[in-house]
């Protein structure tokens, strides 16, 4: 029994020293200084890695098979000897480092051709997220203490559901204190249809309202759910402090350089708000850290993660400038072996300094999906679900 | 996007198309018959614009390279003597009608037909519409998710060629989860073309009413078969094939099986066909995404493998991989250029195969030209359907069978009629 009680001891004194490392990576105070990181980061990396190699067996596995253990990490230069798992790998299979129930919850990625990833995420993941989200919520401007209505261009996250997006976009309503929600994809019968006549309605009605509106949604759906509601006629002009927070997966942002401009001046003439209340954010839910454009909206990378950027033939790192294999590193998740992951998205890192808005770390610019002869926009998803593409 | 008897109309249309169908439907089967030599001129003078350029922008709109390729591959089945000779074959002799003892025996088309198809291969489900229409029948085809919109752009100008087509030809946009308006459709049909893998064949069985007649064209498993000592040109012809269908096809090769028993000989195998390989994948992918995509299936691959079946050997090149597998199931490979290589000796080919009976369609057969003929046989018996070169796995031929039927003959009945004198 003593024996028992010691060696429980031990695996708790193991994993809250590891718990601590992340904890202080995900504390930090500065959430874009990746030089005054970099030794918290590593550290928590490796502590992170040794935890997966101790607790799954298929991870643990192909470790052996490469040949790595976590000493080896030394320098950040290292950190491109991670083993990476391909999110096709999580597709294909479950890995989990802890069972079930000693997780917060498990969340799957909206999948494309039918597969899910299915990740779960411990308490201690949960504990370090929220001090990211809050401090990258006030370096963005996106937390108000001043209560807001909502209007989701999504839908209803189900107490079932297990989807990362619906999730991601209810969580979005919490920024400012809501007052209401409305969303825009209803439940009818087998599947979610679009209800933009009921979104359009209620943005008039909230046009007029006291309190400022937040719209949430995909870049795609905005798209397409404003073109709509200009030719309805709509043109509203909403309290200030009004913004539009787009969210999606990865896929939602392919080749949206053309359109950005494009969709700006869209929400302009419809909603009057202007292009410095438009948020984009994004995560993968192998990768969830919370990214932010800055104000020239580029993606740059927070310190709780790094991105490596590989060949698309050797994989091997690639450097700054070279367009690949977009590699997402983060010691955030305890639950599911994600340290060090690869996205079926082809990406480019760009120097911070170039863009201009005053910050250093890294800029990633997510360029389109593998295997496609030809990068699609995003407004081709959007057109199958709202049926509304152009005739021949 | 729905088609209906010629006109693009959005999907919010759906419910009131659907409502109105069947009484359309019965309409044309009342009072119009399409001819054959209809189907193929519309058929020839659309693809005379093809050739001579009017549908350019068309393409240019909708189809991407890769589109084209397949396009320009099966091209040569669109001309009026390919389609005069796959009627001739699958149909001639079959289909005369012909004084009978009690009167006459005449075929006639099934009716409505109603085609479940994939996305697979870009353009299938306007191939899927033509075969019903070369047998008179009228077609409910519901397009594959996301279908780039080609076989839909094309339905339509072959409605617009002949407008006598027009009735025939319905083409639905349903998700497949929309279960109520595709058991509406089967409950129209009286029969269903489905296209697919197993669950998708699986689902739509349980829309599909008693007494329609069900006409699979499930997924297959096809593999190269190498006895005896390759060519070296017969080698890049099999590379240049799995590199060009990426796997992705019924006849795309899976597996290189090889008639040894020997693990050395199968490494030695593996390490001369990677290079072929390789270059293969170099010559014929144009972009980075599509080396992206070879890349990263074969990283997976190599992971999962690492996990599974650590006795697999994973021979990783530059956007291709062999893997050299410890058994000798015919099973799906890892997919865009990743292979895998299995050992079979011809002794134990036969057993090996037939547990995937059902599912077997293509042997590429590789082997010295005398031990063909005996090879063929064996092939034939363990349940292929085509046994070709390496090379021309996934070549269509003109007049032959898909998967070991006359896929018109499926579209038709055969009506008796007595004579009753006065």
């Amino acid at each position: 029994m003593k024996q028992k009680s010691l060696i429980a001891f031990y695996k708790f004194s193991v994993t809250a020293t590891f718990m601590f490392s992340r904890q202080r990576l995900f504390w930090l105070s500065a959430p874009y200084d990746l030089p005054g990181s970099d030794a918290r980061f590593l550290r928590a990396v490796r502590e992170n890695c040794a935890y997966h190699i101790r607790r799954c067996p298929e991870y643990r596995t192909i470790c052996q098979t490469l040949r790595f253990t976590p000493e080896t990490l030394e320098t950040m230069d290292d950190l491109a000897k991670l083993p990476v798992l391909p999110t096709l790998f999580l597709k294909r299979r479950a890995v989990f480092s802890m069972p079930e129930w000693r997780m917060a919850m498990r969340v799957t990625s909206s999948g494309t051709s039918g597969r899910f990833s299915r990740v779960g995420f411990d308490w201690g993941c949960i504990f370090a997220e929220i001090p990211m989200i809050l401090r990258l919520g006030f370096y963005h401007g996106l937390v108000s203490p001043k209560p807001a209505h909502y209007v989701v261009l999504g839908y209803k996250p189900g107490k079932q559901d297990r989807m990362g997006v619906a999730r991601t976009m209810f969580g979005l309503t919490h920024f400012a204190p809501p007052l209401s929600r409305t969303y825009a994809l209803r439940w009818q019968g087998e599947r979610y249809v679009p209800d933009l006549d009921g979104a359009v309605s209620g943005l008039e009605k909230l046009a007029n309202a006291r309190f400022p509106t937040r719209i949430v949604g995909f870049p795609s759906y905005l798209w397409f759910g404003l073109q709509q509601a200009e030719k309805m006629g709509l043109q509203a002009r909403f309290p200030r402090g009004s913004k539009i927070l787009l969210a999606g997966g990865w896929k939602q942002h392919y080749a949206q350089e053309v359109e950005k401009p494009r969709l700006y001046a869209l929400a302009q003439r419809v909603l009057g708000i202007g292009e410095a209340d438009i948020h984009e954010l994004f995560g993968a839910v192998e990768h969830p850290i919370f990214y932010n454009t800055c104000k020239y909206h580029r993606f740059h990378v927070p310190a709780y993660a790094r991105v490596l950027i590989r060949d698309v033939e050797t994989l091997e790192p690639l450097p700054m400038g070279q367009t690949g294999l977009v590699n997402l590193i983060s010691p955030l998740i305890c639950a599911t072996p994600v340290t060090s992951v690869m996205t079926d998205d082809l990406g480019r890192l760009t120097p911070g300094e170039d863009c201009g808005c005053g910050l250093r770390s890294p800029c990633l610019t997510i360029l389109g999906r593998v295997g496609l002869p030809d990068i699609t926009t995003c407004a081709a998803g959007a057109a199958d679900l709202l049926g509304k593409g152009e005739a021949f | 996007m729905i088609l209906a008897n010629g006109t693009l109309l959005p999907d919010q249309r759906l419910a009131q198309v659907l409502d109105g169908l069947e009484e359309e439907i019965n309409e044309t089967l009342a009072h119009r018959a399409l001819e054959t030599e209809t189907v193929v001129d519309a058929c020839a003078r659309l693809l005379a614009r093809l050739e001579n350029g009017e549908l350019s922008s068309l393409l240019a709109r909708y189809a991407t390279p890769n589109m084209l390729e397949v396009l320009e591959r099966y091209r040569p089945l669109l001309r009026r003597e390919s389609l005069e000779y796959k009627l001739a074959v699958e149909l001639g002799g079959w289909e005369r009608t012909g004084p009978r003892p009690f009167g006459r025996s005449l075929t006639v088309p099934l009716g409505t037909l109603f085609h479940v198809t994939a996305g697979n291969l870009d353009g299938l489900p306007a191939f899927s519409a033509l075969e019903g229409l070369l047998t008179g029948n009228v077609n409910l085809v519901k397009l594959p998710s996301g279908d780039p919109g080609l076989s839909l752009a094309l339905m339509k100008r072959l409605t617009e060629e002949e407008p006598r087509l027009a009735p025939f030809l319905y083409a639905f946009d349903i998700p497949s989860q929309d279960a109520a308006s595709l058991r509406k459709l089967a409950g129209l049909a009286d029969g269903a073309v489905i296209w697919g893998g197993v669950e998708a064949v699986k689902t739509l069985r349980q829309l599909v009413p008693a007494g329609c007649r069900l006409i699979e064209w499930g997924h297959r498993l096809s593999f190269a078969y190498l006895s005896g000592r390759p060519a070296r040109e017969e080698l890049d012809a099999l590379a240049a094939h799995i590199v060009q269908t990426g796997g992705l096809l019924c006849s795309s090769c899976q597996v290189v099986y090889l008639d040894t028993d020997d693990f050395d000989a199968a490494e030695a195998f593996c390490r001369t066909f990677l290079p072929v390989l390789e270059r293969a994948a170099q010559t014929s992918r144009r972009t980075a995404g599509q080396t992206a995509q070879a890349t990263l299936y074969a990283y997976e691959t190599f992971l999962e493998k690492a996990v599974d079946t650590p006795q697999a050997r994973v021979f990783r090149g530059r956007g291709c991989s062999l893997t050299l597998c410890p058994d000798e199931e015919l099973e799906l490979s890892p997919l865009y250029g990743n292979v895998l290589v299995k050992r079979l000796p011809q002794p134990q080919l036969l057993a090996a195969l037939r547990r995937q009976k059902g599912q077997l369609q293509t042997a590429g057969l590789l082997c010295p030209p005398e031990d063909r003929e005996n090879l063929t046989e064996l092939l034939l018996r363990a349940g292929l359907t085509r046994v070709t070169s390496v090379g021309h796995m996934s070549a269509p031929f003109p007049g032959e069978a898909h998967d070991g039927m006359y896929p018109l003959r499926q579209y038709l009945r055969v009506a008796d009629v007595e004579d009753v004198r006065a």
